[in-house]
């Protein structure tokens, strides 16, 4: 019985795995590696390369400076409304895209919410890269303040108190015990938040549009190269997972890679003796 | 003798999977339905001709690439003969037969911010204009028809290239666009949201819609018999398209 039972779970293994598998060896399986590759030479696939890499690393930096901050504040304070205001911040990751894409018209399009203050300072955001940008923001952002809200949580309290009676200004209890000690679970929420960020697709061809070398980002370059050149899109669809896998990697390995907390504070402990003595 | 536990929980579970299974067979679509694939501009008018067909309206060009991935398709009515040729040279679909015209416009939100006024306002500078891509044929028109026009510096004020012409109509009756060039006939589709600018007779390329069988049944042809017929000219013609 026992083994009838491991045999079902055995079963449904391959066939998960034989499922999820199967998608993404056909993308490289289709044409020649050779020609894939060659592909990605052509110019709509560079375009489109260019202005994904660079709206997803504006949206990344912006993430990690503003996103940082902001969970260290909702991991330290307990306030009322606290755990409604998490969620709401939480909200992007499960709604669909197209909601995204349609609330980000009506807020920031020409007759959006701000659309007439946007428009009086001479700035239109649909169909710029800032639409993009703003798109993979809205999208991307919940995947690392959530991660990094949890991080600064299970940093050790004792810890920073420790910190604080040794004198150490709040900006550098942040900056030289709670960030380094966070540092593991910070790295996998940005990645994550990165992986989220480069393959956004509904929210910015609805707010931003596609225009090859302006908004048109990898994903929607996959989808417009769909019925004109079947093979750059496969050629682009395996880049993606290329590097979503390299992400993911890096997810995985991330932790293991970072410091104990016990060298985190020890570095603290040092560099403050020496700041104070100085 | 009484089967244990673990074994007759793997039958459940096994004959739950037979289910699945079975219910996502079934959802293939064995039934007598047409499945005809046509182009966007006909989103409106084509359940008019014959309500019973499963339609999927999109770029022509989109809806080919489709067909060439074994979509189930039995009609394919295309914005542009020459992709349904296409697809016929393939050997995918039967003989093309043209069956309706139609024109290009220029479409503007209501209350008309750039202001446009005539065609030629397309090439000011700053205007934000969306075509369609050029892989749909009304992006393709649209293009042709601007350089007629001696317009190729309109080219330069894309902000946007959309699947096909029903986007296009998105964009402006949102007011995101400045202007936007689209069919005479999907004009009544934008409402009060959008006005129309006409675009010169010299300068409208040739646009004819085209019908095949991809695959030929009773129903496939009692469709295409229907569209062509006095049915399907009254709805074409009362929705704005003209003989070819």
């Amino acid at each position: 019985m026992r083994r009838g039972f491991d045999l079902l779970l055995l079963a449904a293994t391959t066939i998960t795995v034989a499922f999820l598998i199967l998608p993404l060896a056909g993308l490289f399986l289709r044409v020649p590696i050779g020609e894939l590759i060659a592909q990605l030479g052509s110019p709509a696939a560079l375009d489109a390369l260019l202005v994904s890499l660079k709206t997803s690393v504006i949206a990344h930096v912006i993430i990690l400076l503003v996103g940082t901050p902001a969970a260290y504040l909702l991991a330290m304070r307990r306030f009322r409304g606290r755990g409604a205001l998490v969620a709401l911040i939480e909200l992007p990751l499960v709604l669909p895209p197209a909601v995204a894409g349609i609330g980000l018209l009506a807020a920031f399009g020409r007759r959006g919410l701000l659309g007439g203050e946007l428009e009086a300072f001479g700035v239109s955001l649909p169909f710029t890269q800032a639409a993009v940008i703003l798109a993979i923001l809205f999208v991307a952002s919940p995947f690392y303040v959530r991660q990094a809200i949890s991080s600064f949580e299970s940093v050790d309290r004792e810890v920073l108190d420790a910190a604080r009676t040794l004198g150490a200004t709040p900006r550098r209890v942040f900056g030289r015990v709670a960030l380094p000690m966070a540092w593991a679970g910070l790295s996998v929420g940005s990645a994550l938040a990165f992986a989220r960020g480069l393959g956004e697709f509904g929210a910015t061809i609805m707010f931003a549009g596609s225009l090859p070398g302006v908004t048109e980002t990898l994903p929607l370059a996959i989808y417009a190269e769909l019925d004109t050149d079947f093979t750059t899109a496969l050629a682009l669809g395996a880049l993606l997972v290329l590097v979503s896998g390299a992400l993911l990697l890096l997810v995985r390995l991330l932790p293991a890679w970072t410091s104990s907390p016990s060298t985190s504070l020890f570095r603290f402990a040092r560099s403050s003796s020496g700041s104070t003595s100085a | 003798m009484r089967p244990a536990p673990g074994a007759r929980s793997l039958r459940r579970v096994a004959a739950g999977l037979l289910l699945v299974v079975l219910l996502a067979a079934s959802c293939g679509g064995d039934d007598d339905r047409v499945d005809v694939l046509a182009a966007a501009s006909l989103t409106d008018v084509l359940p008019l001709v014959d309500p019973e067909p499963r339609y999927r309206f999109g770029g022509s060009g989109e809806l080919a690439a489709q067909i060439r991935e074994g979509a189930p398709a039995d009609v394919y009515v295309s914005a542009d003969p020459r992709i349904a040729r296409e697809l016929a040279r393939e050997g995918l679909a039967a003989r093309v037969v043209d069956f309706g015209a139609n024109r290009l416009v220029i479409v503007v939100p209501a209350d008309n911010p750039a202001p446009i006024r005539a065609v030629g306002d397309l090439a000011r500078p700053g205007i934000r204009l969306v075509l369609a891509a050029e892989g749909a044929p009304v992006g393709r028109y649209a293009r042709v028809a601007l350089r007629r026009l001696g317009l190729g510096a309109a080219l330069d004020n894309i902000a946007s290239e959309e699947r096909d012409t029903r986007g296009v109509m998105g964009k402006v009756a949102l007011g995101e666009a400045d202007a936007g060039i689209v069919y005479a006939t999907d004009v009544e589709a934008g409402g009060a949201a959008v006005r129309s600018i006409e675009i010169p007779a010299a300068a409208q390329p040739r646009i004819r819609y085209s019908v095949t069988l991809l695959r030929d049944r009773p129903a496939t042809r009692a469709f295409v018999a229907r569209l062509l017929g006095p049915r399907g000219r009254a709805a074409l013609g009362g929705a704005g398209f003209v003989a070819p």
